[in-house]
């Protein structure tokens, strides 16, 4: 199983809990309150910036990364952008106190807890998805640090001996600062979007990559690979560049459930694809019921360049979050696989976008979203042809179930076409399980839960065969656990 | 650069003058009043809404354009292209906000019909037709637009039908405009219970090019069981500001048929909504909107499923030339308790024009599950090989795809049941395919 | 082809300095940097809104709401998020007064 580089910080108290599991939240974890939890360390004192945001938060936090003066003034125009920025005044509801919350905690290196403290409620619902023993034990914060660091080890020889670069944004910045320089923020500046604002000024953590010309890395590139990461994954910065030829997957995320003491996450992905390239990046997210996930994801693709997003949205409080795919040359394709399950207390306002901006483009968006249990999926997507963008393909399908009366399903496509030579299609469904099927398969023998559970995987099929088999593996089961009930 | 006027035809002394002119119930004098204090205090829209983020209006400028005057000697109005050979039952017409002419076959009005200018039949039958005008069919403070017509409206048209009377032919209500002219109209249709008609609504200028400001309303109120077929001919010159808001109320097992071709106007910002309040309401919205110049169409269209096993089917095609805008938004929404609903909505786009611009924007906010709610999106080009086909058959270019342009919309036309009206908008469009190489 | 319009006087606008313009049936914005005087449409090609209410940084205007940087000179994009080049309107200067030309294209 792999595993997403949230789990890493495994020196301090993560509660681990279902997403949708109010439950076993002990009366401490408000849901939406921000806690704060002892670190529990034997040795160091962890560091950590007092609550609330202003430019001497901003200062500490480029202080403490050693930074060059350059993105310590990138940091702190960020924080005016952000501080001048209203509310977007769409999506989901967001009732958060930027200033209740902590920006910056440095993990210090020593392990936290043993196995035995880890709560029976999480050992159960390991087992229910049947993570294997030695992934438990990494998840629950409990690390076997020898295994991992030889995995990884000789997995970093490996990639370098290629000139594929792979570490954290932090180390990246500052060994590699020409490289990064040249595209840090050029695909998602900070006036972008309020929370790219945010992010820019406070992020922490995050995958640089660069892939030489012609490298094609067979395996995906996991986010937990990186054992260097400074932060919970709050406000992770991922820049990956994939130079000419090359190939590659990226991983992030996993389908247990992930509880993170702060409650804003706010992560900003700029990936370039050059000519002839391909990147495909796939993410899993399930985080707990607490969590805002408010994520910027934006790539650039080349010539002949593919670009290709993977994005399931299982978790969270509410997330908002369109991965997009600008096609600037031509032969350039996007496509974007968005899946959404939205439980009770839940809202997934996701989607894609696609900018066609030369000729001879294809892209492809295919949605499949989920509400169950008075949860709220919402597609929002955008199709953009330039005028000039001749010859562009673009093919959009929505399929949305929703499962009872209490639960509600959105879509809100934007289609912008200002070029006449196109083919541009879109279409879009919302029904409940079909009668029949289910009709059908209950005279099989099977009950109505589990009848339900095999449509829904059905409907999922698509986006689920696109993954790595092990995510492939408990992303069924985890919807398995949802349709019982068993979880939320 | 264009001089700021510092009056303007539209204040409250000049608004104290009209309503003054009009010799109204008090309940509409008052009804007007408040609506003329909203429009004070509401600003403009605001660019920066989903509602207008995509129609500029900062040229708009209400200074240019006055009351008509109160009595004019030329009340000549343009020929009417729906009325072209067709036996009526009645007719309403009226000239920048003026009434001009009405008439009802009496066959009709001793069954109770009541047809003819609004701002007439509100004098002789205000209390019958009270309950209508106060019901808010159409959102008076929606924005400045809706509350400057609430304020103002004039050369008005209504047809009431009581219940169970079916008319068999149809009615024809035409609006027209001078060249800088300015139409306040308001369309009230009360079909009541088991009542069936058939309405054609129809605008015009003076010519092609005219400029003039249309800011109007059409509210449709069907009762149980009542059958109405509308239809909706935009033509205005290509210069008028064209705002409307049109809402259409559809009761239990009632059928709406709603068409809608619009053709003129420099910018048109129009709300169509279409609530279906009564279970087993159905409504078909065909739009047919065909752009050249530098024409910006924007339509917004709602299909509110408040009641169980209602059903509403909205089609739009539009097809675009030289540099001109659509800007299409349709919104499906379903309550809660809306079971057993069926919604569609399609938009199809046909660009004609390498400069040509179409935004699409579908919708969907549902909140029941036992619902089958799709929506389809197309856009694209004529397909050159059938030009060619065409072609080597002898046609000329402009020919061919002017009989493409026909077949794009023949889906449309198909679903119009009115022999007349399918063939005066198929002549109307084709008349305006221009050749382009 | 359209006819230069008087827009202004030299004296309107500041340098660096900007003003949004009406002229005939655009909305513009006109420039005045390191002397010289420019015109672009008044849009952001980006999200179609307004540009002239955004900053202006040597010859670059940045649209206020996701910060995309046109070159005033060009029209050009230079900055994510746009990637369409806005408009621009010829300028001359003439005896004290500034003249544009609608671009019809």
């Amino acid at each position: 199983m792999f595993l997403g580089d949230s789990l890493r910080l495994l020196n301090r108290e993560v509660k681990i809990i279902m997403a949708t599991d109010v439950a076993t939240l002990s009366s401490n974890d408000q849901i939406g309150e921000i806690n704060k939890y002892d670190f529990r360390t034997e040795s160091e004192a962890v560091f950590k910036a007092r609550r609330g945001l202003d430019s001497e938060i901003v200062r500490q936090i480029s202080e403490m990364k050693n930074e060059p003066p350059w993105m310590l003034d990138f940091r702190l125009k960020s924080l005016e952008i952000f501080q001048s920025k209203p509310m977007p005044s769409w999506g989901g509801k967001i009732n958060i106190n930027f200033q209740d919350i902590y920006y910056y905690l440095k993990p210090t290196d020593s392990q936290g807890r043993s196995w035995d403290e880890v709560p029976q409620a999480i050992k159960d619902t390991f087992e229910k998805l049947g993570i294997p023993e030695a992934e438990r034990k990494f998840l629950a914060g409990v690390k076997a640090q020898f295994e991992s660091e030889v995995v990884y080890g000789s997995l970093k020889e490996d990639l370098s001996a290629k000139g594929v670069i792979f570490t954290d944004t932090d180390s990246a910045v500052r060994e590699y600062p020409d490289l990064v320089r040249q595209y840090f923020s050029t695909i998602i500046p900070p006036e972008d979007n309020k929370f790219a604002a945010l992010n820019s000024a406070v992020w922490s953590g995050g995958s640089f990559i660069y892939v030489p010309p012609g490298v094609k890395i067979e395996f995906p590139l996991q986010a937990y690979f990186r054992i260097n990461a400074e932060s919970m994954g709050q406000f992770e910065r991922t820049l990956i560049i994939v130079d000419e030829g090359a190939e590659i997957h990226y991983v992030e995320g996993c389908t247990a459930p992930m509880y993170s003491t702060e409650s804003l996450h706010s992560a900003v992905v700029e990936i370039i694809v050059k000519r002839g390239a391909r990147c495909r990046y796939t993410t899993i997210q399930n985080w707990a019921n607490n969590i805002y996930n408010l994520v910027t994801k934006r790539a650039v693709a080349y010539r002949d360049a593919t670009m290709e997003w993977v994005d399931g949205n299982l978790g969270s409080h509410l997330t908002m979050k369109y991965p997009a795919v600008y096609m600037m040359e031509p032969g350039a394709r996007g496509e974007i696989l968005s899946i959404a399950f939205a439980g009770a207390g839940q809202h997934q306002d996701a989607g894609a976008k696609l900018v066609h901006g030369a000729p001879h483009t294809t892209g492809q968006i295919i949605s499949k979203s989920i509400s169950k249990n008075g949860g709220r999926s919402s597609y929002r997507g955008l199709v953009k042809v330039e005028q000039g963008a001749k010859n562009t393909k673009c093919k959009v399908v929505c399929d949305a179930l929703i499962l009872d009366s209490k639960s509600r399903s959105d879509t809100y496509p934007y289609i912008e076409i200002a070029e006449q030579d196109v083919s541009v299609g879109h279409e879009a469904s919302v029904s409940r399980i079909g009668e029949e099927q289910l009709f059908y398969l209950m005279s099989r023998g099977l009950s109505e839960s589990e009848a339900s559970t095999m449509i829904v995987n059905g409907f999922i099929e698509p986006l689920v065969k696109e993954l790595p088999m092990e995510y492939a593996v408990e992303m069924n089961r985890l919807i398995q656990l949802q349709m019982e009930g068993t979880v939320g | 650069m264009t001089a700021i006027a510092t009056t303007t035809a539209f204040s409250h002394a000049t608004v104290e003058s009209f309503l003054e002119s009009r010799h109204e119930p008090d309940w509409m004098l008052d009804q007007r009043r408040a609506a003329w204090r909203m429009f004070s205090e509401l600003d403009w829209p605001d660019r920066r809404g989903e509602e207008w983020s995509r129609t500029d209006i900062r040229l708009f400028k209400l200074d240019k354009y006055s009351w008509p005057p109160a009595v004019s000697d030329d009340l000549r109005t343009p020929p009417a292209v729906l009325q072209q050979g067709v036996h009526l039952a009645g007719s309403s017409a009226a000239l920048d906000s003026r009434p001009v002419a009405s008439h009802l076959d009496p066959r009709w009005a001793q069954q109770g019909v009541l047809f003819g200018s609004l701002d007439q039949l509100l004098a002789e039958h205000g209390e019958r037709l009270r309950p209508f005008l106060q019901r808010r069919i159409v959102n008076p403070y929606h924005d400045k637009f809706a509350a400057l017509h609430a304020a103002c409206w004039s050369g008005g048209h209504v047809l009431y039908v009581p219940r169970g009377v079916v008319i068999e032919l149809p009615l024809h209500v035409f609006s027209a405009m001078t060249d800088g002219g300015l139409d306040f109209g308001r369309t009230l249709v009360v079909l009541e219970d088991g009542a069936e008609a058939t309405v054609l609504a129809e605008t015009a200028s003076w010519s092609a090019t005219a400029g003039g400001l249309h800011c109007g309303a059409t509210e449709i109120l069907m009762g149980c069981g009542a059958n109405l077929r509308f239809v909706n001919l935009q033509d205005w010159g290509q210069g008028v500001w064209h705002f409307a808001q049109q809402r259409a109320l559809v009761g239990r097992d009632a059928t709406l048929q709603w068409t809608i071709a619009a053709l003129g106007s420099r910018l048109s910002k129009v709300n169509q909504h279409v609530s279906l309040v009564g279970e087993g309401a159905s409504c078909q919205v065909n739009g047919v909107l065909f752009t050249e110049g530098k024409q910006q169409l924007t339509y917004h269209t709602l299909q509110h499923h408040e009641a169980r096993h209602c059903q509403s089917d909205f089609l739009y095609k539009a097809a675009l030339q030289d540099r001109s805008r659509t800007v299409w938004r349709g919104m499906i929404k379903v309550d809660p308790g809306a079971q057993k609903t069926d919604g569609y909505q399609r938009n199809d786009n046909l660009l004609l024009s390498e400069h040509a611009r179409a935004d699409s924007i579908p919708g969907l906010e549902i909140e029941a599950d036992d619902v089958r709610c799709t929506h389809g999106s197309t856009s694209g080009k004529v397909d050159e090989e059938l030009i060619f086909y065409a072609m080597c058959r002898g046609f000329t270019r402009r020919e061919a795809v002017r009989i493409i342009v026909s077949g794009f919309f023949q889906q449309i036309f198909d679903r119009i049941t009115i022999e007349s009206v399918r063939d005066a908008l198929g002549q109307a469009i084709a008349a305006r395919v221009r050749e382009y190489h | 082809m359209t006819d230069f319009l008087k827009v202004a006087t030299v004296t309107d606008l500041p340098d660096p300095g900007k003003l949004t313009l009406e002229v005939e049936d655009s909305v513009v914005v006109l420039f005045h940097v390191g002397g010289r005087f420019y015109c672009l449409d008044d849009v952001c090609t980006h999200d179609g809104g307004p540009l002239g209410e955004g900053r202006l940084c040597g010859h670059a205007i940045a649209c206020p709401r996701h910060g995309a940087q046109f070159d005033i000179r060009t029209g050009n994009p230079l900055t994510m998020p746009a990637t369409v080049p806005t408009r621009t309107h010829e300028v001359k200067v003439e005896g004290g007064e500034v003249y544009v030309r609608i671009n019809q294209a």
